[in-house]
């Protein structure tokens, strides 16, 4: 890229890990008008069947670009194009006299099935109801906006097609169900692959029991250069489902990733693999030959998975899952190389916390910290800006910490300054802050603040910036 | 970007970390020293060490350790030239705005280069990032920071005002970032940097709800969609290893001891007094005749009835209560009794166990920071192209709808155009 200024038209590279258009054979999220998305596996020639909101032919969609919303009709698609947020009028209008009651919209369900069937486009229905609502004209502005919208959202044929990005695939799944996402949200998640420095051409470990979410978005900024091998507790390759929605290109982004077992993962363990060579010691069948052939081909893959794991130097460990998390660290940490970041994510606070007071006494670790995500999304409308009124409640809470070669005859500054102390005069203060101690020496809390921490040691003493110091 | 190598190289940029609140980079310049308050080092011995190593200081007092640059640590340790963006901010935009390898994305303005290496990293040597910055000293140190660091191939630094002037690039990036006092002035220009080919996305920065309603205003205005806005912010919680929780009947039988001693120590100062009393009546006995006695008998009688009533006072309770300081001397001393006994009843159950279990604790930092700033996002839709199946379409009146597509692209088009 040349530096400079002036006006340049680069050369659009076509994404490398995901396609640019809609292809058949992606799985795509289709958000219908009610707001709900649904996923949707789009099939040559098949009719796509959205329900009352309409059907259409998947091959409407291919080779259209992500984000887009249609009208259904006849079975096929008209772009509609995005509409401005309205300005909305203040008037002198309130609820004042406005009752709530079963009169105050006439049409019947009979009447409404009727227009629909003869073929009346969704505004048309709307604006039928309107003119017959009792007091539509009562109505504030806001109100009367917020009318036609749910309304609209009953009867118009049209959806939206969301664009697989981690952070839209991700919301879809949160909101579908977090448990099987283990309470992992988008900001969650984003601040996993940055505080384990994830970057193409990197080389991570990954221990994903959230449906593949994890895994997801490693690969997902790898771009398909580096490496990251994932351990799971079954046997056969794991399931992510995750990766699904995101439709990746199987070429560009297989080749970076391989998994093994917790049995497979043991140095100590020689997994059992049944023989390659034909018993007879010749070829019955070409059946046999290729059977006996793929075998080798996939103990191969995994002797190699193996020695690449055992050879270490991996920048990062990430780690969501069921098991403790403590025991997994125990398992991996030698396959790291130093300064490598270690993020845990759980949905409990009792699991990183407990994890804190595991390793804080043992050398090896820097700087450990327990961090919960705080997000709050708001509406921006013209006159109607506040926050939403649903809010989640948990993205989790995530652990890092540093691995460091640790020295053992280094000394701490303090522990050679509490000796002068001790030698001049007698005991220095000694006040166990929060019950914490530092190697056998114990500080105050003032001492904390100018103290090289041991890299066991990190408790209390916050100083003012907190937010800006920890990560 | 930085060195991927196992050990430190001069020339390197190494990140010393000497506590958490003292994180700094450092550049490995042979001949050269650090003298620090965590020590001394000379830098041709850190030559050769693996990244990761804590370093003890040369004269045996104090350790460092020499950390591998990354975005996040070098957030924590850069030299702030603005305020910056830290990693909650950081990590939700790049999310939001789908940054990632082979990203082509627009920063302004750069600031202190915070979220630039972010960026850069993310983006990796097949993306690039367009970093513009209106302050020339500030762009100045960004470009040598940015040289320093490697990141020559993946970004270009702008000495601009984008507001007045725009971009330099048109219809090239997939991703705006507007961390400006005014953004509003900068979306049309940014409209005209984003492709067109496929749905593009921005973000404005603001800390304040006015900043941020002009600017969905101008998004608005400019066409973009899907325009909404969030807050994010991290709450570090501090953890702690304590002391299992008392009981109370630990606490119950501290104060039954402690009264118990008190009510000791009173019967023994009431037995001393009536001691000391019979002694001096013997004394006057033996040294004065009837009449003294008969005198002062009744003085004697007297005192005798005062201190009595007042020992009763103080049997009854009463008012009467032993000194703070007394009181507190009890209760340690009790105290005291209770912790050796049950330390020698641990002992006897498990074996030498010097320290009780410990358990967690943990809770929220009392100070978190509150805001950071208030994050727009919205998107560029691309043109729509006529579907396929329109395009190869035969005579099932198709035709109709491929007209009215072409129609509906063509009055977007001149929407656009107008904008």
């Amino acid at each position: 890229m040349d530096v400079g200024e002036g006006p340049s038209r680069a050369h659009h590279a076509p994404s490398i890990t995901r396609d640019d258009r809609i292809q058949i054979g992606h799985t795509l999220l289709i958000k219908i008008p009610s707001g709900d998305i649904r996923s949707i596996k789009l099939e040559k020639d098949a009719t796509v069947n959205l329900g009352k909101f309409g059907s259409f032919y998947a091959n409407e969609l291919v080779g259209q670009p992500f984000g887009l919303t249609y009208e259904i009709v006849d079975k096929r698609l008209k772009v509609l194009p995005p509409r401005p947020l309205q300005e909305v009028e203040d008037t002198e209008a309130t609820n004042e006299l406005i009752n709530d009651g079963q009169f105050v919209q006439p049409l019947t369900v009979e009447e409404i099935e009727a227009l629909k069937k003869s073929g009346l486009h969704a505004s048309e229905i709307i604006k039928k109801q309107i003119e017959q609502h009792a007091n539509y004209s009562l109505k504030t502005e806001y109100s009367k906006e917020k009318y036609k919208k749910r309304k609209e959202m009953k009867y118009s044929k049209s959806f939206s097609v969301i664009e697989p990005t981690m952070f839209n695939v991700c919301e879809y799944w949160f909101n579908k169900d977090q448990n099987r996402l283990r309470d992992i949200r988008p900001d969650s998640l984003a601040q996993m692959m940055n505080l384990a420095n994830i970057r193409p051409g990197g080389r991570y470990i990954a221990v994903d029991d959230a449906s593949g979410v994890v895994v997801s978005a490693i690969l997902d900024r790898l771009g398909g250069q580096g490496r990251l091998i994932t351990i799971c507790d079954v046997d056969s390759p794991p399931a992510y489902p995750v990766m699904v929605q995101m439709n990746f290109r199987k070429e560009v982004v297989t080749p970076t990733m391989a998994s093994l077992n917790w049995a497979t993962a043991d140095e100590e363990y020689t997994p059992i693999i049944a023989s390659t060579e034909p018993p007879a010691g010749k070829f019955k069948s070409d059946g046999q030959r290729a059977r006996l052939n793929k075998r080798k081909v996939a103990s191969d893959a995994l002797m190699q998975t193996r020695e690449e794991l055992f050879s270490g130097e991996f920048e990062g460990l990430i780690i969501a899952s069921e098991y403790d998390p403590h025991s997994i660290i125990e398992k991996l940490y030698p396959y790291l190389a130093g300064s490598a970041s270690i993020v845990v994510h759980s949905p409990h606070v009792q699991v990183v916390t407990n994890l804190q007071n595991q390793l804080r006494d043992l050398p090896g670790y820097l700087g450990p910290t327990v961090t919960e995500g705080w997000l709050r999304q708001y509406q921006v409308l013209p006159g109607r800006t506040h926050p939403m009124m649903n809010g989640s409640g948990s993205g989790g809470f995530i652990f890092h910490v540093l691995k460091i070669y640790d020295d053992p005859t280094a000394s701490s500054v303090m522990v050679h300054r509490h000796r002068k102390k001790a030698k001049q005069s007698s005991e220095a203060p000694s006040a166990a802050s929060n019950g914490t101690k530092e190697g056998s020496v114990t500080v105050t809390a003032s001492d904390l603040e100018s103290t090289p921490a041991p890299a066991s040691a990190e408790s209390s003493g916050p100083t003012e910036d907190v937010e800006m110091r920890t990560l | 970007m930085w060195s991927t190598a196992r050990e430190i190289a001069a020339g390197d940029v190494v990140i010393v970390w000497m506590t958490r609140d003292i994180i700094q980079p450092l550049v490995i310049t042979p001949g050269k020293e650090l003298n620090s308050k965590y020590g001394y080092y000379r830098h041709d011995e850190l030559i050769g060490v693996p990244y990761g190593s804590k370093v003890r200081s040369r004269n045996g007092k104090g350790f460092i350790h020499l950390l591998r640059p990354t975005p996040e640590l070098w957030t924590l340790a850069l030299p702030h030239r603005t305020q910056i963006l830290y990693l909650a901010d950081i990590a939700f935009v790049t999310s939001w705005l789908d940054i990632r390898p082979g990203s082509k994305v627009i920063e302004a303005g750069t600031g202190s280069g915070s979220f630039s290496h972010s960026v850069a990293r993310t983006v990796g040597p097949r993306g690039h990032l367009w970093s513009y910055e209106f302050h020339e000293v500030r762009a100045e140190k960004a470009r040598e920071e940015f040289t320093r660091h490697g990141m020559d191939g993946i970004v270009t630094l702008t000495h601009r005002n984008v507001c007045k002037q725009g971009f330099t690039v048109e219809d090239t990036v997939d991703a705006v970032f507007l961390d400006l006092p005014a953004p509003w002035d900068a979306v049309e220009h940014a409209k005209k940097a984003l492709r067109k080919d496929r749905a593009t996305r921005i973000c404005c920065f603001s800390p304040c709800m006015e900043q941020v309603l002009r600017t969905v205003a101008a998004l608005n205005e400019a066409g973009f969609t899907n325009i909404t806005m969030y807050e994010t912010l991290l709450r570090p919680h501090q953890v702690d290893a304590a002391s299992p929780l008392l009981p109370v009947s630990a606490i119950s039988t501290k104060l039954k001891h402690s009264e118990a001693r008190r009510e000791e120590k009173r019967l023994r100062q009431i037995a001393n007094a009536r001691l000391g009393m019979e002694r001096r009546a013997a004394k006057r006995k033996a040294g004065e005749g009837e009449d003294a006695e008969g005198a002062g008998g009744e003085e004697k009688e007297g005192k005798r009835v005062k201190t009595e009533s007042a020992q009763q006072g103080r049997e009854g309770g009463g008012e009467e209560r032993p000194s703070p300081e007394e009181q507190a001397q009890d209760e340690a001393e009790a105290l005291t009794e209770i912790r050796a006994a049950s330390n020698t009843q641990g002992q006897d159950e498990q074996s030498a166990t010097p320290e009780p279990r410990k358990i967690t604790l943990s809770k929220a930092f009392p100070e978190v920071r509150g805001h950071t700033s208030y994050l727009t996002f919205a998107v560029l839709l691309p043109l729509s192209t006529a579907t396929p199946a329109s395009q190869a379409g035969g005579n099932d009146g198709s035709g109709a709808v491929r007209t009215e597509v072409r129609t509906l692209t063509a009055q977007i088009e001149t929407i656009r155009m107008t904008c």
